[in-house]
């Protein structure tokens, strides 16, 4: 392939292409503006060069590269994050690694499967359900973000509640280090490998420690039983009991979602309406699964907590179709804000269960003080609130108010002893944020970590943590002075 | 050598009471792991106080919770100071309706789990000796029991961690939700750590309920055909029930539980009392016929699991088996356990040793204790290491004597990254005061 077609003086530009190939590389400000963002969309920026490896090796040599002379460079999956962390705000390189996308080996006995970074998430289970078997992190992104971003982003979903988030289910990693270098941790699934827990670490350093090129994950047992029930509240504080009440009760559920009342006005405008009443204030979907003689039991246990929580209607899915439909209702509802806005902004806050009615209330207020509509639809089970604020670009000043608005609402996570985000992410949206919960030594213990593995920054530089507070530094430039 | 401790310095952080000077002429602990000074700080001021004052000082500091795993890991006889946790406990904080709690780390897993049930939960681990064990010693070592296969290990159920650095700082890890992913996931790295890291303070779990009904099934294989226990657990595993464990006893341990010698299977169930039922009537039709089965409803599911979680050697109890035994963790992929448990068990004759071991068939870890002489402990255990690597495994030593440490490699080699273990031990004890070469390649 010569280098004819690149039409290009840049020196980076025509040796990155030498490492994988004229057809694999973007470089064009047209082709970049594609790559400006991710599902965060209020900052942009172009990167340097878009490029495809479709290997490890590939990886390793541009990151050799890269690393070589000195261009920050980050890695980037299906782009759906939604805290920012695939926006190449210093000019990157982006390592695409959606070439990268086989299913490389099921072990069904080992409970087991290994795939490419850039193979979305719904098609392992696709590909193993004709078996009984599924990947349990679900995303409601999954119908197209990639596992290697699921990794990154320690993605969860509203199955996590009894199942666990990304991290629970990874086994093992391939990563190409900011170096070059590639590395195996996690020995293809035997657990408790000796030496510190890299795996753990790892998933949820969202792009700043290596590049992820092969995972190893654990695969699930279809249950042999589940069961959804919907639940119509008429207040939102005896919804919220509910979900308290349930879990008081000694059940798992498999999942327990909420949504209020602006949020069903979004989800019932949108593409997959199932006809909630528009006028209640909450509605719960909640499924059980496992053991199939053991599930009536405890949904008429479920149905009996909503009775005494004032419950308006209840009623349990009827056959596969109606739970499917209950679930694509809930599973597209950010995109449903659409219908209702012209522009929304996705929060992520976790709090204590027990503190939702006081939390809600609160978002409310920060609702009527901003005078933006701010939708709630979310993980109630472990308390991963996502609100959303409703906005309009175009009227000057809106996109400001409507970013004070979520971070005020990461405020009232921080302050009733929750976190800023329990699934999208800090990327860049959040870094401010980080101060809410830790401080500044707690936030230096961290990129001291970061240092071991990505000592030049180049690799996704300025994402996750604030600017160095004064503090911080003042307290390296002493410890530096004592060594 | 250097200057011994300083007692006045200590007085200044802790009282009389607190620090244990130990006798000149007293016999060395067969275990090792001690110090010349033992201190019992009560309150975190008083940690941070300690770990200032060795890191000025360039003293060593040994920590410690209970002592059960006082022989895992180590090459220091005696540290500067043995920091003990033991009277660092308590709960801190629990509000029943989030499932979360925060626990100080010298607390027992047994007060632990008597103070939860009264509410009707648990924190889902399962390690050996709960009287003894504290929180923070397992969480450091990682340990886990059985139950893992149901419920995961200290990394599925850790939310958070208070840990004082060694320069003396309070850093906040991870939060009280159960989910999170602000930051970076720094539990993970300090969970398993063998407190090579920081002093843990406090700890933060997230719980589960008790079971509403459990029962164990044991299942035992006279004819010690390990072919049929591989052909019943691969039904069992491709089947939709849920057994929270598929653990195989060896012959010598089974009967120490059961009374008979032979390869016994145990798995538990927990669920509501009809799901449980369901599946003792599904593991019964898929039993080959020359097995004997046995079903122990809840107490007495309880009390075997009681007996079982005290066999293995306690670095707490100065008994015998703590002088001349050995404990080694193997791990390997989830049926590799039939080999491993079956290769531990011919060590018995080659080795003329007392071996007792267990695995579980759906998550690949073994524990065997190895008991005789000396020479033909330090054989088996590089015979049996050689052995898992076959199977891309590996092997640590969990307990055994200071003077037969120093005689093999506990964790076995370091890995290819290892560099990266050492930076991160670097950045966060850089004078290496804390369990000094207690860990993997001498961190
Ligand atoms: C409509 C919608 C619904 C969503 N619902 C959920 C949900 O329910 N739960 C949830 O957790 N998230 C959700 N998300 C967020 C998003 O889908 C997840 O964060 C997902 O994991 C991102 O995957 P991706 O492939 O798109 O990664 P990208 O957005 O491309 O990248 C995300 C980050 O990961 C890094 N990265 C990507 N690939 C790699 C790799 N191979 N190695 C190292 N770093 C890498 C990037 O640098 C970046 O920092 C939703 C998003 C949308 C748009």
């Amino acid at each position: 392939m010569g280098l004819k077609g690149l039409k290009t003086k840049d020196k980076h530009i025509k040796n990155l292409a030498k490492i994988v190939g004229d057809r694999s590389i973007l470089h064009h400000k047209e082709d970049l503006l594609a790559y400006d963002c991710d599902g965060f969309t209020i900052h942009k920026y172009l990167p340097k060069a878009v490029v495809f490896p479709k290997d490890t090796l590939e990886v390793s040599r541009l990151v050799s590269y890269c690393s070589d002379n000195r261009l920050p460079f980050l890695a980037r999956g299906a782009g759906t994050g939604l805290s920012g962390g695939a926006i190449p705000v210093n000019g990157e390189v982006v390592i695409s690694l959606v070439k990268m996308k086989k299913l490389l080996s099921v072990d069904y006995e080992n409970k087991r499967a290994v795939v490419e970074p850039g193979f979305v998430n719904l098609k392992l289970t696709n590909s193993i359900s004709d078996k009984g078997y599924y990947y349990a992190p679900d995303p409601s992104s999954q119908y197209c973000c990639t596992i290697g971003g699921n990794v990154a982003e320690n993605a969860g979903g509203a199955h996590c509640l009894k199942y666990g988030v990304t991290t629970n289910h990874i086994l093992g990693l391939e990563v190409v280090l900011p170096n070059g270098e590639i590395i195996e941790i996690g020995n293809n699934g035997i657990p408790d490998s000796p030496g510190y827990d890299l795996l753990g670490l790892i998933t949820g350093s969202e792009g700043t420690l290596g590049i992820v090129t092969k995972i190893t994950v654990r695969i699930l047992k279809n249950p042999e039983a589940k069961q959804t029930v919907l639940a119509y509240f008429d207040d939102v504080s005896d919804g919220s009991h509910a979900v308290s009440d349930i879990i008081s009760a000694g059940i798992v559920p498999a999942a327990l979602e909420m949504m209020d009342k602006t949020a069903i006005e979004g989800v019932e405008s949108a593409a997959f309406p199932v006809g909630h009443p528009r006028d209640i204030k909450a509605l719960l979907l909640i499924e059980v699964d496992g053991i199939a003689a053991g599930i009536d039991e405890q949904i008429s246990q479920i149905l009996d907590v909503c009775k005494n929580r004032n419950v308006r209607e209840v009623k349990v899915a009827q056959d596969e179709a109606e739970r499917a439909r209950w679930w694509a209702n809930r599973k597209t509802g950010f995109g449903a804000m659409g219908a209702i806005s012209p522009d929304y902004l996705v929060q992520d806050g976790v709090i204590p269960r027990s503190r939702l009615p006081e939390v809600l209330n609160r978002i409310n207020q920060i609702s009527e003080e901003s005078g933006l509509r701010i939708a709630n639809i979310f993980h109630a089970g472990d308390g991963n609130l996502h609100p959303l604020v409703l906005f309009d670009a175009r009227i000057p000043g809106q996109t400001e108010l409507a970013l004070s608005a979520g971070s005020a609402c990461l405020q009232a996570c921080a302050d009733v002893g929750g976190t800023i985000t329990g699934e999208h992410g800090v990327g860049i949206e959040k870094r401010e944020e980080m101060r809410f919960v830790f401080t500044d030594e707690e936030i230096q213990a961290q990129t001291d970590i970061r240092e071991v593995f990505n000592p030049e920054n180049l690799l996704n530089a300025g994402k996750l943590f604030p600017s160095p507070g004064r503090c911080a530094e003042v307290k390296k430039e002493r410890k530096e002075a004592a060594l | 050598m250097l200057e011994t401790v300083s007692l006045s310095d200590l007085t200044s952080i802790l009282s009389q009471e607190q620090i244990m000077i130990e006798e000149e002429n007293n016999h060395p602990h067969p275990l090792g792991n001690g110090g010349y000074i033992t201190v019992f700080p009560e309150t975190e001021e008083e940690i941070q106080g300690i770990l200032q004052y060795a890191g000025d000082h360039g003293k060593k500091i040994t920590i410690q919770g209970g002592g059960t795993k006082r022989g895992f890991g180590g090459q220091t006889e005696k540290a500067d100071i043995l920091l003990s946790l033991s009277k660092y406990k308590g709960i801190v904080e629990h509000t029943v309706g989030n499932m979360t709690i925060t626990v100080k780390a010298g607390t027992t897993f047994q007060e632990l789990q008597t103070y939860l049930a009264a509410h009707r939960q648990r924190v889902s681990l399962d390690p050996a000796w709960p009287e003894y064990a504290t929180i923070g010693g397992i969480i450091n070592s990682n340990e886990s029991g059985p139950k893992r296969l149901g419920y995961g290990s200290s990394r599925d159920v850790v939310i958070g961690l208070r840990v004082v650095y060694p320069e003396g700082s309070i850093i906040r890890l991870g939060g009280k939700v159960v989910k999170n992913v602000a930051g970076y996931d720094m539990n993970k790295l300090f969970i398993g750590s063998m407190g090579t890291l920081a002093v843990m303070s406090e700890v933060i779990l997230k719980l589960r309920p008790l079971a509403k009904y459990e029962s164990l099934m044991l299942l035992s294989f006279p004819d010690g055909n390990l072919e049929a226990v591989r052909l019943f657990a691969t039904t069992l595993l491709e089947s939709m029930m849920e057994p929270v464990t598929l653990e195989l006893l060896t012959p010598a341990l089974s009967e120490k539980l059961t009374g008979q010698r032979v390869y016994t299977l145990a798995m538990s169930f927990e669920d509501v009392e009809s799901a449980v039922h369901y599946q003792e009537e599904f593991v019964k039709s898929i039993s080959p016929a020359q097995v004997q089965l046995d079903i122990l409803p809840q107490e007495k599911a309880q009390a075997f699991w009681d007996h079982f979680y005290i066999l293995k050697p306690n670095g707490a109890l100065l008994s015998t088996d703590t002088k001349t035994a050995a404990t080694v963790k193997i791990g390997v992929t989830n049926l590799d356990v039939l080999h491993v448990l079956k290769e531990s068990t011919l060590l018995q004759d080659s080795h003329n040793l007392v071996v007792q071991g267990h695995g579980g068939l759906g998550h690949g870890l073994c524990q065997v204790t190895l008991k005789g002489a000396s020479d033909d402990i330090l054989s088996a255990i590089a015979y049996l290491r050689q052995f898992v690597e076959q199977f891309n495994g590996y092997l640590i030593v969990t307990h055994l004597p200071y003077v037969l440490r120093q005689q093999v490699s506990v964790w076995g080699n370091p890995p290819s990254y290892f560099y990266l273990l050492e930076g991160i031990k670097a950045k966060v004890d850089p004078k290496r005061i804390l369990n000094d070469k207690r860990f993997v390649g001498g961190i």
